[in-house]
């Protein structure tokens, strides 16, 4: 019995990991510049085809294709908020969230153009391969997403702190107009922002793909999740989105083992409602960091 | 109007007498595009080509296996063509109007709708997901056009005069999966999975009904929603459940992960997949080995007999891949429209209809079904219909099941 | 100026109106009239969309979730206690109407984004209640809706034209409300709630109040259009009843065409069934995600370039020519 519920809490932290480091992108880009990314679930999209076709072509393994499905997605980012988010901030909600809402669609059927609905899949040595340790199962290629995602976490944590462009990157989520008047350049900083959170994507995409199938809906799915956790975990707290996916990754698994298999989601969304209703700013408490 | 010329475009490739071809083709398309703006009334023209609408999701999440099955219904009219066409309506030939239902209801009601009141049908056939099927039945009975299709929700012989099923039915291949798990085990625990739209709930409705009966025992029944993120929660539940078998009910996408999680799990249960994603060669292009010896049912397969043999030597040249099983049964169901065309010597979708009911071949093309013969009942369910148990082995899809059908043995893994 | 003004909008308007109702007469393709219906139950799904999402900007991309649970009542009275599609058409607004109040007390209880969000996920969480319970109604197999001809008083009819007038009467009731609500107190205050609600509450505006009403109005149309989709595609499942593409397609039109305009969602919605209908002739759907994509670029340069919308640029047009010409008295 306690195998079952150890099993299923692995389970649940081991993709938690993923969802934390789609939504920490999220909530980055929320704290700072202070629009929703709707898109972010493509851009695991493109870290995945990114690194099937280093793969495919040339035999890289994905883990290796993460140091160039990064730096491509940051620059991404950045040339996205230069040229387009930009020119929508503004006191108006409508273009922001529609703006992203057009870019997420435009690159899904843009994808769906290009390379087709079929799924594609990576084989690695240890893409099937699971540690056995005391009865539990603990799948290679995920715990290695899993050790990566936090490690990346824990970078961007040490970037946010210790760095003076991390340290104006808070500045100015935490008061706009008094970081400006300090000398602090929002446009630049909220490049940065974007470049970050969509490496982060990327990063995402290219740890599944040892495990998973790109095809170019997927990012919706991690998406939603990245979401809630971003709503459970206050918005705008890096921190709080990184609990909130791990706690989420559990709660699914355990949902799946002990209400029913199509219930994942359902438990997932009880938790979103809940919080709504109780706690509307989210379990991180007070205001974005 | 546009959209009508382009469908009759989509014409066999291969036309014997090509002029002949391409001014009645102009002059067809022209009729039609008039016709489709109600300008001119169409007039049925005797010996000119007859119509056979096909719906398929060439687009969408099932689009691997709606391309695939177009391949496999324009290799079918060649074929009819390039033997004479239908002799009984002096040669005519089969004029194929295809039709993508982008995986979609709603496109389905529309598109089936559109292909019938914009061109005169003889019959049609589609559309591979019985959710699916189920609306282009609807739409097609009350349009009084035949519908022949492989789609096995049992669903789809309820209240319907028009919808002909010539292949297996869903109970059917949950049958056949109990029965083979006992040849793998002598006491199989059985754990469903299934995705939870019509076709997996059709399929596992059968097996909880039928598994008492066949002495199988099911330690755990569970739907669940397509397209998840990880298999691991699921392969967990099996595992705790006991089951040293795993029936799982799904499309292509979430079997890759299935498989490759009971790998990583070090789950040691036999698989049985059912039909669905199992039994294409994308499934087997994705998990690579990992599908040796994983069983499955189908409603056709490409050892039934040796003209399935031949289809699929054609069809692997087209394609470069072996013939599948929703392929290679839309084949057989073009040659049963055939049947049915000659004997009612007319392209009236309502003589096709009694012309179908009264089928009943077993030889050629239109008997290429597992038991080698068609005949319909009132339902319109054929009365010899079932299905096959496959397997796979070095790559390929071998029917092991039942003995009379089987053309390789059943490897126990 | 105003009053020729007005009567000659009145008498556009009765053209306008004579030519829809005449055109079922006129044009005699099916696939015409397919294309008329989407366009006119579109247009009536983003003109519902539009008195929240439009006037009020509470930009909700969750509003399949009425139009869904509009289908499931009236198809399950009709299935299960053989109630006409009319009634539970209207039932199905009242369900609609209902549910629109635990939403809104959830969603609202968000700003902006969050709000959105928040509306995504109760359409999703309704689609997976839905999908998971078969007992009350048939989970994700859904059903078809029976066969019975001809039969008016049950909502369904043999030729398409029927089907069509349906949908225009719908368009219009929207329409009318809309435009009653425009120009009414009520409207003001939406508009002020829509472009700054801290301060519209600051002068005394029941923002609240109003946006719990505007929602149950909302909730209410769009449920009737889920109703008559439903009787119209002869099929029902939680995948289609409760799909994210028609909370899309809701907003899309009503931003393209030009969001809290009366007549915005239904140039929007002319404007993007066209180019589809053009796409799919053009290439065929050999290649998917193509009508999606030019979607999306169409939306991306409204929201970059023109806001405003169709609707703007006809405005902007419309003073642009106006102050050309010489000053009236």
């Amino acid at each position: 019995m306690w195998e079952t519920v150890a099993q299923a809490v692995i389970n649940g932290l081991l993709i938690g990991g993923i969802y934390a480091l789609v939504s920490i992108g999220v909530t980055l880009i929320f704290g700072v510049v202070k629009i929703v990314n709707f898109a972010q679930g493509e851009f695991v999209m493109i870290g995945m085809y990114i690194s099937f076709f280093l793969a495919n072509q040339f035999g890289i393994d994905p883990l290796v294709s993460l140091l160039v499905s990064m730096p491509v997605l940051f620059l991404a980012g950045v040339l996205i908020q230069h040229f387009l988010i930009r020119r929508v901030l503004g006191p108006n909600d409508m273009p922001q969230i529609f703006l992203t809402f057009a870019l997420s669609l435009l690159l899904l059927n843009l994808a769906l153009m290009l390379f087709t609905a079929n799924y594609r899949t990576v084989h690695t040595s240890y893409s099937d391969e699971a540690l056995h340790i005391g009865g539990l199962y603990i799948p290679v290629a995920k715990l290695i997403a899993f050790v990566v995602a936090m490690a990346l976490s824990g970078l961007l944590w040490l970037f946010l702190h210790t760095t003076d462009l991390g340290k104006a990157m808070r500045a100015a989520a935490q008061n706009r107009d008094v970081a400006m008047l300090m000398g602090i350049n929002p446009n630049r900083v909220f490049c940065v922002a974007l470049g970050i959170a969509l490496a982060l994507a990327g990063a995402a995409g290219s740890l599944l793909m040892p495990f998973y199938s790109a095809y170019p809906f997927v990012g919706q799915v991690f998406v939603l999740m990245a979401f809630v956790a971003v709503v459970l975990g206050t918005l705008g707290n890096v921190i709080g989105a990184l609990i909130a996916s791990l706690m989420m990754g559990v709660a699914e698994s355990l949902g799946i083992q002990y209400v029913g298999a199509d219930s994942g989601l359902i438990v997932v969304f009880a938790m979103l409602l809940l919080t709504l209703a109780f706690k509307p700013t989210g379990l991180g408490g007070g205001r974005a960091r | 109007m546009k959209k009508a010329r382009k469908d009759s475009a989509e014409k066999p490739a291969n036309q014997v007498s090509l002029r002949r071809q391409s001014r009645r083709e102009f002059m067809i398309k022209t009729a039609l595009a008039a016709g489709a703006f109600g300008a001119v009334p169409l007039r049925g023209w005797a010996a000119d080509p007859i119509n056979i609408g096909a719906l398929y999701p060439t687009t969408g999440s099932m689009a691997q296996i709606g391309v695939g099955c177009v391949a496999a219904a324009k290799l079918a009219v060649d074929m009819v063509n390039e033997a004479g066409g239908i002799k009984s309506l002096g040669g005519a030939k089969l004029n194929l109007i295809i039709s993508d239902v982008q995986s979609d209801t709603t496109v389905t009601r529309t598109e089936t709708d559109r292909l019938i009141t914009g061109n005169k049908l003889s019959a049609i056939h589609g559309c591979y997901a019985s959710a699916l099927t189920l609306i282009a039945s609807e739409v097609a009975e009350r349009a009084k056009v035949p519908l022949i299709t492989g789609s096995s929700s049992d669903q789809l012989n309820k209240g319907r005069t028009y919808t002909f099923t010539p292949f297996a039915r869903a109970s059917q291949f949950a049958r056949a999966q109990l029965q083979m798990s006992k040849l793998v085990s002598d006491t199989p625990k059985v754990a469903v999975i299934f995705e939870n739209t019509a076709f997996g709930t059709s399929t596992s409705n059968g097996l909880k009904e039928l598994a008492p009966g066949e002495g199988v025992e099911i330690v755990m029944f569970e739907p669940y929603s397509a397209g998840f993120t990880d298999a691991s929660p699921l392969i967990n539940k099996v595992k705790s459940s006991g089951a040293n078998a795993l029936f799982s009910v799904s499309y292509l996408n979430d079997l890759i992960l299935i498989v490759r999680t009971v790998k990583q799990f070090g789950l040691n249960v036999s698989i049985n997949g059912g039909s669905g994603g199992f039994v294409i060669p994308d499934f087997y292009k994705n998990v690579g080995k990992l599908a040796e010896g994983l069983q499955g049912v189908a409603h056709w397969n490409h050892d039934v007999s040796e003209d399935a043999q031949k289809v699929n030597a054609e069809f692997k040249k087209r394609t470069g891949d072996f013939a599948f099983e929703y392929a290679g049964g839309l084949i057989a169901q073009t040659f049963m429209l055939v049947d049915a065309l000659e004997r009612a010597g007319s392209a009236d979708p309502q003589k096709v209809r009694e012309a179908l009911s009264t089928l009943d071949v077993s030889s050629g093309y239109a008997a290429m079904a597992p038991g080698g013969k068609v005949k319909f009942g009132p339902d319109g369910k054929n009365i010899y219909g079932h299905p096959v148990g496959v397997q796979w082995q070095n790559g390929d899809l071998a029917s092991v099941f039942p003995k009379e059908d089987a053309r390789a043995a059943l490897l126990k893994i | 100026m105003m009053q020729s003004s007005s009567a000659r909008n009145a008498i556009l308007l009765a053209i306008g109106i004579a030519v829809l109702i005449a055109l079922p007469m006129v044009v005699k393709s099916s696939f015409a009239i397919d294309i008329f219906i989407r366009i006119l139950l579109f247009s009536f799904i983003g003109t519902a969309w539009n008195l929240m999402g439009g006037y009020a900007k509470q930009l909700s991309l969750g509003h399949a979730a009425y139009f869904g649970l509009g289908a499931y009542t009236s198809t399950i009275l009709q299935i299960d206690f053989n109630i006409s599609p009319w009634i539970g058409m209207v039932a199905g607004g009242v369900v609609a109407m209902l549910a629109s109040l635990p939403i809104g007390w959830l969603c609202f209880r968000l700003r902006g984004p969050y709000f959105t969000i928040a509306t995504i996920a109760t359409a999703q969480a309704l689609m997976l209640i839905f999908l998971k319970f078969r007992d009350f109604a048939w989970g994700a197999e859904g059903t078809t809706i029976p066969n019975l001809g001809t039969a008016p008083l049950m909502m369904q009819f043999e030729s398409k034209a029927s089907y069509y007038y349906v949908v225009l009467g719908l368009l219009l009731l929207g329409l009318l409300i809309t435009w009653l609500i425009e120009r009414s107190w009520i409207g003001y205050y939406l508009v002020a709630i829509g472009e700054d609600e801290d301060a519209a509450e600051a002068i005394g505006v029941n923002a609240p109040k109003m946006k719990r009403d505007i929602y149950m109005i909302s909730a209410f149309l769009t449920a009737l259009a889920g109703t008559f989709y439903t009787q119209y595609i002869y099929f029902i499942d939680p995948a289609t009843a409760f799909s994210f593409s028609i909370s899309i397609e809701a907003a899309l039109v009503s931003i393209v065409g030009g969001i809290g305009t009366l007549w915005g969602p239904v140039i929007g919605t002319v404007l993007l069934e066209t180019t589809s209908t053009l796409l799919q002739s053009w290439l065929g759907s050999s290649i998917g995600g193509v009508q999606l994509t030019v979607y999306s670029l169409i939306l991306m340069a409204v929201i970059l370039w023109r806001p405003t919308g169709l609707m703007g640029m006809i405005i902007e047009a419309r003073q642009r020519f106006a102050s050309r010409k010489p000053a009236r008295a």
